[in-house]
């Protein structure tokens, strides 16, 4: 899967539209999320996606900002409720392409009941997570991946050692697991798109560097550690995805890539009536039957 | 039987079926023409093992209320001891009740363990019929389960009614569906026998009968018999509720079983969300990709959901959220009556947000109120709060059919077509005199929205720039100004209230009140009742010319500090003395009468409406 750069012209033009214009983006520079930006408008070029048709759902602090810098419906809610607002307009319109958007603290900390539901519901909504552990917005608070590749010879409730998004998302059942990095976004582009096309609960953790308060997981530390999943690698088989990560695990690193990928048969599901002809009328005898 | 008849089903919760047999026997009354009232099922937070009752009210018009606590007929289906009186089975309903059933009423008990000291209840001319269901059930019958019919097959014989079983065999067979005959005869078996031990006792004791007497009405249209919580659920699919979310809390899951059942029929969808907030913000996803959708919770429940309803303020979601409010603080008293939630209601959450609270005061208006929710809801962008409380879900009743053909209009306010945007282009959160913007659903092409919790500008961008910010507050709260002006209504007034008392209620005291009403009348006290049911934001403009012609103001509250009464003093500048009760029992019209005497002749400020305690069991000396 590769982007023509013709695409890539109109991929900033369409996808520019109906945002806040570059000059006014209130990322510091050399944050990770202006690599998840590119992938993003890579990534809706590549499967040719109409603004329009697509919702993208912010969560709160700085990696939500990202929804108001595309074209595309938007939506912030609040700490830690993307991925259920995105279960809702699922169930209503399920013709909707649903994007939600969020960091590592809003997914991991308050939303992680969220997350470990979506995993079992599998709506058919992408979640790309901007993972730097540390919650920015609010000047570098750990997060619960926080503290990533930091040794951890003694541990308190205080400061427990970070936690791996991708065993909790494999244990919960998610059925798209993949990680991707920002500083690469043109792989990132494509594990998004690939993300985008599964049916059903899609899953991506992109680590996407803090440049101003986590100095310990930078650009380097990342390319140092991140490696790509060998091209054997079989990732429709859960044993397989647990091998994997208990491999790279072993071996200090973190995989780049698909981890795992098997959809789960689902039922069709048709949009709810939302318009006043489909709603009167209607007949209320099925109902009334039962109290006679 | 004059008129009207209150039966008492009392026993163990799960194991003795009190809900059967008041289920029985309330749904043949109501096929039977005659109109049944059951409303205060008392049952505990625990599945089995704790006392229950259920009293039912039997008329031959529609009764105005549930009246007092008295009873004329008490059936007591406990069969074995009562673990506090080991020499003394039985006596667990016969104990709480015995004190309120009526002097000449009836006491129909389960002997299986043999029989009840029952002579103070005897001198006072009360007739006992002891039934030893359980053993019939078992011994000569063989199932268990059939005792409730053995039940049901006595008091019927005891009120003359449904003798050659038509009623009941209808029933038996429409639940059996015809699929076991053998289990329809044998329930008729046993309804037969049960029959037969009162007719014994009849002649032993050679009373001809126990005067009371139901008879079949004709009446111009089918009667259903179905709770305020049904109600309600039609109410919101006939309004175009399309997505339901829910949280299973006592006393709001009926409506969750309600909606899960019904709503894929009408192609809506219903969701048991993981916890309180998934639910919530499944709902406010589903409202701002275009159905129309709806919560519902009880107190705790509602507590844990307040950040989202300032979020569907800000963002301009609609949502109607059911509050079934029963008694708190915490998790309080899960199966017991209370209406404490206004408070919370009018002002939860941090910020100011607009919103709009409304509280059906009877079954029929969870009905015909709820479509207005939702007309609201959609108008306004905005949370709209349904207040109902314990005793308005839970209360059965009979209703004519003719109740549920209210057409309704289903109006989208604001939303914009793909024409409209080519016209004139789309901000979102647009400045308008109303307060109302216009809104598109995502998919629309034409144009894209920018919806956030935070503030942000007319088309949606996040900005913390002083003027934006205060016309973006402004433009928000103009929508209760609009409100107040197109759509609030004022109270529903009985009476005349000039120079009278009046008692003002809101939610399911209504009934009550009214029949305190005619019972004061009889008494040569003439008062009138206001009920408010558009309680936010508060009509003051409506409610305060009625309010302020009175004599004396009597606010009569299921809760400790008076809340409407306190929001009455706020908005209208009027002072109001109190009738309370938040003991967890329902209000009884002797309650209101002796409250209205203590203000009105001696000038009480405030009356707290207690109940003694239900009698100790005499423990044997030395014990």
């Amino acid at each position: 899967m590769s982007v023509q750069p013709a695409a890539r012209a109109s991929a900033s033009k369409v996808w520019e539209e109906n945002a806040v214009p570059r000059h006014r983006i209130q990322w510091c520079p050399g944050c990770g999320d202006y690599g998840v930006l590119n992938a993003l408008k890579l990534a809706f070029t590549r499967l040719e996606l109409v603004p329009h048709e697509v919702l993208l759902i912010g969560g709160i602090g700085c990696s939500g900002q990202i929804r108001n810098y595309l074209n595309g419906n938007g939506f912030h809610g609040t700490h830690g409720g993307p991925l259920a607002y995105a279960l809702g307009v699922k169930m209503a319109n399920p013709d909707l392409r649903v994007v939600a958007l969020a960091g590592d603290g809003d997914t991991f900390a308050i939303g992680v009941e969220n997350f470990v539901h979506a995993c079992r519901r599998d709506p058919q909504v992408t979640l790309i997570v901007m993972d730097n552990g540390v919650y920015g917005l609010t000047t570098g608070q750990r997060s619960p991946t926080g503290g990533l590749g930091q040794d951890f010879p003694e541990f308190s409730e205080e400061e427990p050692p970070p936690f791996s998004p991708l065993r909790l998302a494999l244990a919960a059942g998610a059925t798209f697991i993949a990680q991707s990095f920002s500083g690469d976004p043109k792989h990132a582009a494509e594990v998004y798109a690939q993300a985008m096309e599964h049916p059903g609960f899609a899953f991506v953790n992109d680590f996407s560097p803090c440049v101003t308060y986590n100095k310990f997981n930078t650009y380097d530390w990342f390319r140092e550690r991140l490696q790509p999943v060998p091209a054997d690698h079989d990732p429709t088989s859960l044993e397989a995805a647990w091998e994997l990560l208990a491999d790279f695990r072993r071996r200090g690193r973190s995989p780049l890539g698909v981890v795992y990928r098997n959809p789960r048969r689902r039922k069709a599901q048709r949009r709810v009536p939302m318009w006043p002809q489909e709603l009167e009328g209607i007949d209320l005898e099925p109902m009334l039957r039962a109290f006679r | 039987m004059a008129g009207r008849l209150k039966v008492l089903v009392g026993g163990v919760q799960l194991r003795d079926g009190v809900g059967t047999v008041v289920d029985v026997v309330g749904r043949i009354a109501t096929r039977a023409g005659l109109h049944v009232l059951a409303n205060e099922r008392n049952y505990a937070s625990t599945i089995y093992g704790a006392h229950q009752f259920d009293p039912l009210l039997i008329c031959e018009e529609p009764p105005l209320s549930h009246g007092d606590d008295q009873v004329d007929i008490l059936v007591a289906l406990e069969f074995d001891s009562n673990p506090d009186a080991p020499q003394q089975p039985n006596r667990d309903t016969i104990l709480r009740h015995g004190a309120h059933l009526r002097d000449g009423g009836v006491l129909l008990y389960d002997a299986s363990t043999g029989t009840v000291p029952t002579e103070a209840l005897e001198a006072r001319g009360v007739r006992v019929f002891p039934l030893p269901a359980r053993h019939i059930a078992l011994r000569e019958l063989k199932r268990e389960v059939v005792k409730n019919m053995v039940v049901v097959g006595a008091l019927f014989r005891l009120l003359e009614f449904d003798m050659d079983q038509h009623y009941l065999r209808a029933l038996l067979e429409e639940r059996f569906a015809r699929k076991a005959q053998d289990l329809v005869d044998l329930n008729l078996r046993a309804a037969l026998r049960g029959r037969a031990v009162v007719e014994e006792v009849l002649r032993e004791r050679g009373w001809p009968s126990v005067g009371y007497r139901l008879e079949p009405r004709s009446t111009s249209e089918p009667l259903l018999f179905l709770s305020g919580t049904d109600a309600l659920g039609v109410g919101a699919i006939q309004a175009g509720c399309r997505f339901y979310a829910g949280y299973p809390i006592t006393p709001a899951s009926p409506l969750l079983e309600f909606m899960d059942r019904y709503l894929p029929a009408y192609g809506g969808r219903s969701l048991q969300g993981q916890n309180e907030r998934e639910s919530i913000r499944a709902a406010l996803g589903a409202s701002l990709a275009g159905a129309r959708a709806m919560v519902g919770s009880s107190g705790p429940g509602i507590s844990l959901k307040v950040e989202e309803f300032g979020l569907a303020g800000a963002a301009e979601i609609p949502i109607v959220v059911v509050d079934s409010q029963r008694a708190g603080p915490s998790t309080g008293m899960p199966t017991k009556t209370e209406q404490a939630d206004l408070r919370m209601a009018i002002s939860a959450g941090h910020g100011e947000i607009p919103r709009i609270v409304l509280a059906p005061s009877t079954l029929e208006e969870c009905y015909t109120l709820i479509m207005d929710a939702f007309h609201l809801a959609d108008k306004y962008q905005c949370p709209v709060f349904f207040l109902t409380d314990l005793t308005l879900a839970e209360v059965r009743k009979s209703v004519p059919q003719s109740l549920f053909r209210e057409t309704v209009r289903i109006v989208r306010e604001g939303v914009l077509t793909e024409e409209d945007l080519r016209r004139d282009g789309f901000r979102r959160f647009r400045l308008t005199e109303s307060g109302i913007s216009p809104r598109i659903f995502p998919g629309t092409p034409g144009a894209v929205f920018k919806m956030s919790g935070t503030e942000h500008d007319e088309s949606g961008f996040v900005t913390t720039d002083p003027p934006r910010r205060q016309a973006m507050m402004e433009k928000r709260m103009r929508k209760m100004e609009t409100y107040l002006r197109e759509d609030a209504r004022g109270p529903q007034v009985y009476g005349d209230p000039a120079g009278r008392p009046v008692l003002v209620g809101w939610g399911s005291t209504k009934p009550v009140l009214l029949e305190a009403r005619e019972r004061l009348r009889a008494e040569g006290l003439e008062v009138a009742v206001v009920q408010i049911t558009h309680l936010w934001p508060f009509p003051t403009h409506l409610v305060k010319p009625v309010l302020q012609a009175a004599s004396v103001l009597i606010v009569c509250e299921q809760n400790y500090s008076g809340q409407l009464a306190d929001l009455i003093q706020e908005r209208c500048l009027l002072p109001t003395r109190r009738i309370l009760k938040y003991n967890g029992r329902v209000f009884y019209v002797s309650d209101i009468v002796r409250g209205v005497h203590q203000i009105v002749r001696q000038g009480i400020g405030e009356v707290r409406v207690a109940e003694a305690l239900p009698v100790p069991v005499e423990a044997h000396e030395g014990e």
